[in-house]
């Protein structure tokens, strides 16, 4: 199933490079965290110069048995005092000193050798994780990494890891907010599973972003520099193996570079395919009432499997052209690799170098490869992470609501509100609302009426502002609410929706989101309104008793209780209520009915409703039809109308009985 | 699977369910030991079967490329450092292996500069054409362990949602959403590591720990006991790490569980946010929902990496110590104890079984890859207490049994042709709290009853049971005579169509919406519904028409407009009962009368049921049954009942007409 929130799936390098520029911004308010890691991140390379010295002086000196002083090539000046000390010890003790060296090492690094066997890194790595993104990516929510173990290393992993976890704590919540404060029309055309997955797991790769941009591009250089700089104090400027560790940087950019586009493809289609998954779970699991109602777990099942299906194979096709990426720059690699043989190899044949520095030189070689094949491959590894910010960002740039510049506060209503030559279209050429107007003042309860879809919800939804007009204003006390803050707006109102809303948390808790400063009185006083009260109190828990998901505990017209008295709580000086009683019986109704009455008095009251008994007694009814307001006056003024629009649709209602 | 327990009541499922809710939200640190994680792990065995075949296969072509991988290796590595780097002539074997002539290069006593070079050529030749013909194997391979890892894991996704779909609304009324995906999602991907950490790993590395061992033993078996010592301080520290990493990745999995519950609900519910501007409350709760995620995390983390460094920290004193004494050795240039063992294999040149710098490096090699795979199994041991953390959650899930199930000897329905009738049914959602209590009556097919009665005196619930969504705790309910739970709950709900209170859509098409329930409707017949239900004219001016995309909570359409949908939904199933909840409560009068009337003249034959409280309605049916308080209080036809002086009926219908009275005075008719 297609996303509505959609973003295009191709997208080229120039769109990509902007996406990655837009993460770097939100590095900002980590710099310190940032250079304490990348301070952390080219010290702990340090220790790693020690490294290979160790494994020589056992070959050299003591297995060879070549005397300090007559090697082939000099110890760098660090590992001199070492030597000193070592100087015309025996054979034994030269290698209970080295061992006592590694011992050190290995205690604080994690490392006490050039081979990969005896060395460890800092890392949770070995964190089970499964076979598509979403599953990886809770790993990546949470990473730490380090280049060594050890003491240092554990020290390293968890400043990482924190950093991570605030990073990405910091874009989840931004995104959030953002989605919050989207319009409620295109989040209610939004998936929520599509949602989940954004904030759950797209965020993280603002983070990996952030990395890879900014660690890599200092520490490489910084990593092949110190390890140019050791290895030309021992061996002189070894040019062929600094030019051929170099050279990895374009093994690792060129090949790739015709890749980009297809790493971006697969990444998407991964993500998106990710995304209607969770969808189709979070429908099934919400929507089960229906689904067990109608048949459609073989449905639900077959759609699930489809969306399950096809996630774990754009997961495996996007595995596929990273095995493939590598496989080639690994071809274009081992010709190097072989060259690099060649030197090192001719070099000890020919006498010019020893036994033991094969090794060292080998890894002199690596590290300077490996640190190139990050500085290379950045901009491939980017694309992966450039999906996820195509994904992120479109949320953050969709149209949110917000207050204009020198949005004010709304002063407490004193007197009127006025819809002013309103147009409003959800489509662009099927207008919902047109040159509607109308005043209601404070004392009055008003009605909305009119055959189903005539616009009656979307005009009672201009005036807590869910919508904007496209031309036309809406004025309380004579200030456009265009201008005003929106929580000082809907702080003045309180609305209940024609679906009930409940959340999973105690029916008081339910009641008080009305109102978060509500007393125990107050809360059961707008029950009892309600007419709440008396079911509730019967319930085991009473007011405490827990809703479960939807409310899945109370009948539809309990729900709708509930939900009046949210709004009752709220004590706004505008109330609306849409379709307040259409699940109410007539006993609950007429009492709601005196009540909202009596509440009008302090109040501006509309009501929308099909029932006559709801809307009779309304000071003022609109009549909508299509879009406008075709009728208004009071019920008797209205019926006097002979073929009058309400007059017909009341008679409709009626003739069942007359 | 455990239907070997007592059969629990209805209340005592209740009670699980919420038991089991209880526990993803954080009510359980760990329950696991050594012989209950090998018993889940067993547990999923036979999860692998469909995919048996391909794995056995996969498997074998594994081991067959590291083979061909590690045979050569130890002549490679003996070419290299003993031939290339030290001038010693090749052996037999490994002059052949690289395509050398063996008389010059495996005779003599030393080998020149020049032929060391050819030598190196010669090697790197050889194993590069080796690498290019093996590696795109192992991506071959790689790629289908990938395919199989997923199958496995997408059986077990469909296993939950068929368990989440079977499990009554009891059920689903206590969990939450975000939990449930977090189990299919994140939980159940841990059955892709099952193969790995029972199987391939421990063998691969068990495997490679011996044969290192036994490879050591001929170097020298003090260096083997050496290896073998890593060993107490590791299974001590394994031991004592297990529950407290079990633990810590438990509570991660919870609270990344309850910060999707989070972020699901918070989305459902934005409407109500919006209006309250409630907004800022939820972002902080949110906010601290992922900072507990994260902090879970950080705890389980910190433990599992520690860990792995303590373990290293055994491993490379062990691997250091051997080094040191092969060194030693070497330097005495003392003879390796399976001297002629390694000479008949043509390891050593010139027939020498000493520690040289070719059977040091070798044997460095070895004595790293033993210490290696003991590194890995204790890093293995560690995911293994996440993994079955994981499938534990999972299991917890496929163990709950659906209270609602076919009875062993359950037959179909084979079509509505008689009556429903409703013996003494009574039911209660929760303990003290009846909801229904000894409802008795009975509808003939053709037959139009309204249920009446003030809201929340159990209408909806009465219609649930018929569905079967719940049992009562007493009574039954016959269909044609037989008791519904005798039926298939299939070909039960097969017989019924319902139009729900709450008009529940699903984001997809409004076609799709409408056949929801018979996939394979034409567009023709789903038209037809829709005409029934008043909904074609709205729809056809949608600007997609039928293909206009819903949302699940969509503002397109206004309420009464996705109830005229869901009236066509339960219109297109066709089935021969029809229920139908408060199916007009939002539309204008004009549109209720034509839904009815067309309703009316489709619905012959059919037994319809009618949840309504509105009397324009109530007057179409044929039986009026009034439910207070869980009470079938009056049952009859209309006229009668409202000759009831005091009667429950004709007190609703004069509360209706109240007000419909005063109407003359607004100058009416």
């Amino acid at each position: 199933m297609r996303e509505r929130l959609d973003e295009s799936e191709r997208f080229g390098s120039a769109d990509a490079i902007r996406l990655i520029g837009r993460a770097l911004r939100y590095i900002g308010p980590f710099r310190f965290e940032f250079s304490v890691k990348l301070a952390m991140l080219i010290g702990s390379f340090i220790p790693m110069l020690f490294l290979p010295w160790p494994t020589r002086i056992l070959i050299d000196q003591v297995i060879m048995g070549i005397p300090f002083g007559e090697e082939l090539t000099p110890f760098p000046f660090f590992i001199q005092p070492f030597v000193d000390l070592g100087q015309g010890l025996s054979t034994t003790e030269l290698l209970a000193w080295t061992i006592g060296a590694q011992f050190a090492l290995l205690v604080l690094i994690g490392a006490f050798g050039v081979d990969f066997r005896e060395r460890d890194r800092a890392d949770a790595r070995g964190v089970p994780e499964g076979w598509d993104t979403a599953t990886r990516t809770e790993n990546e929510a949470n990473s730490g990494f380090s280049l060594i173990g050890g003491l240092l290393g554990l020290i390293d992993y968890r400043w990482t890891m924190r950093l991570t976890q605030k990073l990405n704590h910091y874009y989840r919540t931004r995104l959030f907010d953002r989605i919050q404060s989207l319009p409620m029309t295109s989040l209610d055309d939004e998936r929520i599973g599509d949602a989940v997955y954004r904030v759950m797991y797209d965020t993280t790769v603002i983070t990996s972003t952030c990395y890879k941009i900014t660690l890599t591009p200092i520490a490489s250089p910084a990593i092949i520099m110190m390890t140019v700089w050791v290895m030309g104090m021992v061996y002189g400027w070894q040019s062929p193996i600094v030019w051929a560790g170099l050279g990895f940087i374009g093994v690792a950019f060129i090949p790739t570079l015709p890749l980009a586009g297809l790493h971006r493809r697969y990444g998407a289609r991964s993500r998106r395919a990710g995304a209607t998954t969770t969808s189709s779970m979070e429908e099934a699991m919400s929507n089960v009432l229906a689904v067990q109602s109608l048949g459609g777990e073989g449905r639900e099942r077959k759609r699930f499997g489809a969306d399950s299906e096809d996630s774990f194979r754009q997961f495996r096709l996007r595995i596929l052209v990273e095995i493939v990426t590598f496989f080639l720059a690994a071809i274009a690699g081992a010709f190097i690799v072989i060259e690099v043989l060649y030197y090192i190899c001719d070099g000890i044949i020919d006498g010019r170098l020893s036994l033991g520095d094969f090794a060292v030189l080998l890894s002199f070689f690596i590290t300077i490869a490996a640190a190139s094949v990050d500085l290379g491959a950045i901009w491939i590894r980017l694309q992966n992470e450039a999906t996820g910010l195509n994904r992120v960002f479109f949320l953050m740039d969709a149209a949110s609501e917000h207050d204009v510049d020198g949005a004010f506060e709304l002063p407490p209503l004193s007197d009127s509100l006025v819809v002013d030559h309103v147009h409003f279209a959800y489509e662009a050429d099927t207008p919902t609302l047109e040159d509607v107007s109308f005043e209601a003042h404070l004392g009055q309860v008003i009605a909305f009426a009119g055959p189903a879809g005539a616009g009656k919800t979307t005009l009672a939804y201009l005036i807590p502002r869910f919508i904007e007009p496209q031309s036309g204003q809406v004025r309380i006390d004579g200030h456009d609410i265009a201008d005003v803050s929106l929580t000082s707006l809907r702080s003045q109102i309180a609305f209940v929706f024609q679906e009930t809303v409940l959340f999973d948390a105690s029916i008081e808790e339910n009641i008080k989101l009305g109102n978060r400063a509500a007393s125990e009185t107050d809360i059961r006083r707008a029950a009892r309104i309600a007419g709440a009260h008396e079911f509730i109190e019967a319930l085991p828990d009473g007011y405490r008793t827990r809703l479960g998901r939807a409310g899945g505990k109370l009948s539809a017209g309990q729900k709708q209780r509930l939900s009046i008295a949210r709004a009752l709580v709220r004590n706004a000086p505008i109330l609306i209520l849409d379709e307040p009683t259409s699940a109410l019986d007539p006993d609950t109704e007429r009492q709601l009915v005196a009540s909202l009455r009596e509440a009008s008095r302090t109040r501006i009251v509309i009501v929308i409703a099909h029932r006559l008994s709801t809307i009779r007694g309304a000071d003022e009814i609109f009549f909508l039809d299509e879009g406008r307001i075709v009728e208004r006056g009071s019920h008797a003024e209205l019926m006097r109308q002979a073929n009058g629009a309400y007059r017909s649709y009341v008679e409709l209602q009626t003739r069942g009985v007359a | 699977m455990s239907a070997d327990s007592t059969q629990p009541g209805p209340l005592g499922q209740g009670d699980r369910y919420r038991e089991f809710a209880r526990l993803g939200r954080g009510g359980l640190d760990d329950r696991l030991s050594f012989r209950l994680i090998l018993r889940l792990l067993v547990r999923c065995i036979p999860l692998l079967k469909p995919v048996a075949k391909s794995l056995a296969w996969m498997i074998t072509c594994m081991v067959v490329l590291a083979l061909l991988v590690a045979l050569p290796g130890i002549n490679i590595v003996n070419i290299f450092w003993n031939g290339i780097l030290d001038g010693q002539v090749l052996s037999d074997v490994q002059a052949r292996m690289i395509l050398l002539d063996p008389a010059v290069y495996a005779s003599g006593e030393t080998l020149t500069p020049d032929e060391r070079k050819v030598v190196l050529r010669a090697l790197v030749s050889t194993v590069g054409v080796l690498t290019l013909i093996i590696a795109p194997l192992f991506i071959g391979v790689g790629y289908w362990r990938v395919w199989i890892l997923q199958q496995v894991n997408q059986h077990l996704r469909l296993l939950m949602m068929d368990r989440l779909q079977s499990l009554s609304l009891r059920f689903h009324s206590e969990q939450r959403v975000g939990d449930s995906i977090y189990r299919m999602f994140q939980d159940s991907s841990m059955v892709t590591l099952l193969i790995h950490v029972l199987l391939l790993n421990p063998l691969e590395n068990i495997a490679r720990f011996t044969f290192s061992l036994a490879l050591v033993v001929l170097f020298d078996p003090r260096l083997a006991l050496l290896l073998l010592l890593a060993w107490p301080p590791l299974l001590f520290i394994g031991y004592r790490i297990a529950r407290p990493l079990r633990v810590g990745f438990r509570r991660a999995r919870e609270a990344n569980s309850a910060l999707t519950s989070r972020i699901q609900e918070t989305l459902a519910g934005m409407k109500v946010i919006k209006a309250y501007g409630a907004e800022a409350y939820e972002q902080k709760q949110f906010e601290q929902a992922s900072l507990d995620a994260f902090e879970a995390a950080y705890a389980a983390r910190n433990r599992f990496v520690s860990y792995k460094i303590v373990v290293f920290w055994c491993v490379g004193l062990c691997l250091m110590l051997g080094v040191g004494v092969a060194t030693g050795l070497t330097t005495q240039g003392a003879s390796l104890f399976g001297e002629r063992f390694m000479i008949a294999m043509g390891f050593a040149a010139l027939n020498t079984g000493i520690w040289d710098l070719g059977f040091y490096n070798n044997f460095k090699d070895r004595f790293g890859d033993g210490a290696r795979s003991s590194h890995r199994l204790m890093d293995l041991w560690g995911s293994v207490q996440d993994v079955a953390t994981g499938l534990d959650r999972t299991f917890e899930l496929l163990d709950l049994e659906p209270e609602i199930v076919d009875a062993p000897d359950a037959r179909p329905l084979a079509h509505f042709r008689e009556s429903v009738r409703y013996r003494g049914v009574s039911f209660q959602y929760e303990r003290e709290r009846k909801v229904l209590e000894d409802v008795d009556f009975e509808v003939a097919a053709g037959q139009v009853v309204a249920i009446v009665g003030p809201t929340g005196s159990g209408k909806t619930t009465l219609m649930s049971l018929l569905l079967r969504l719940y049992d009562p705790d007493d009574g039954s309910i016959e269909i044609d005579g037989q008791d519904i739970r005798g039926m298939t709950l299939a070909s039960l709900r097969e017989n019924i169509s319902i139009a729900l209170q709450e008009n529940i859509l699903f984001g997809t098409t409004v076609r799709e919406n409408i056949r929801y329930a018979v996939s394979n409707a034409s567009d023709e017949a789903v038209r037809d519904a829709a005409r029934v239900a008043c909904a074609d004219d709205f729809i056809t001016q949608l600007p997609q028409g039928y293909d206009t995309l819903l949302g699940e909570r969509g503002t397109k359409l206004s309420t009464g407009q996705r109830q005229r949908i869901s009236i066509a939904r339960a219109i297109l199933k066709d089935a021969p009962i029809l229920i139908l909840d408060e199916p007009t409560a939002s539309l204008d009068a004009a549109t209720e009368q034509a839904v009815l009337r067309n309703l009316t003249s489709w619905g012959k034959g059919r037994a319809i049921f009618l949840i309504t409280h509105r009397l324009s309605t109530i007057r179409r049916a044929d039986l009026v049954a009034v439910v207070r308080a869980g009470r079938l209080l009056e049952y009859g036809v209309h006229a009668e009942l409202m000759t009831r002086q005091g009667g429950e009926y004709r007190r609703l219908v004069e509360a209706e007409e109240e007000p419909l009275a005063t109407l003359a005075t607004g100058g009416g008719s």
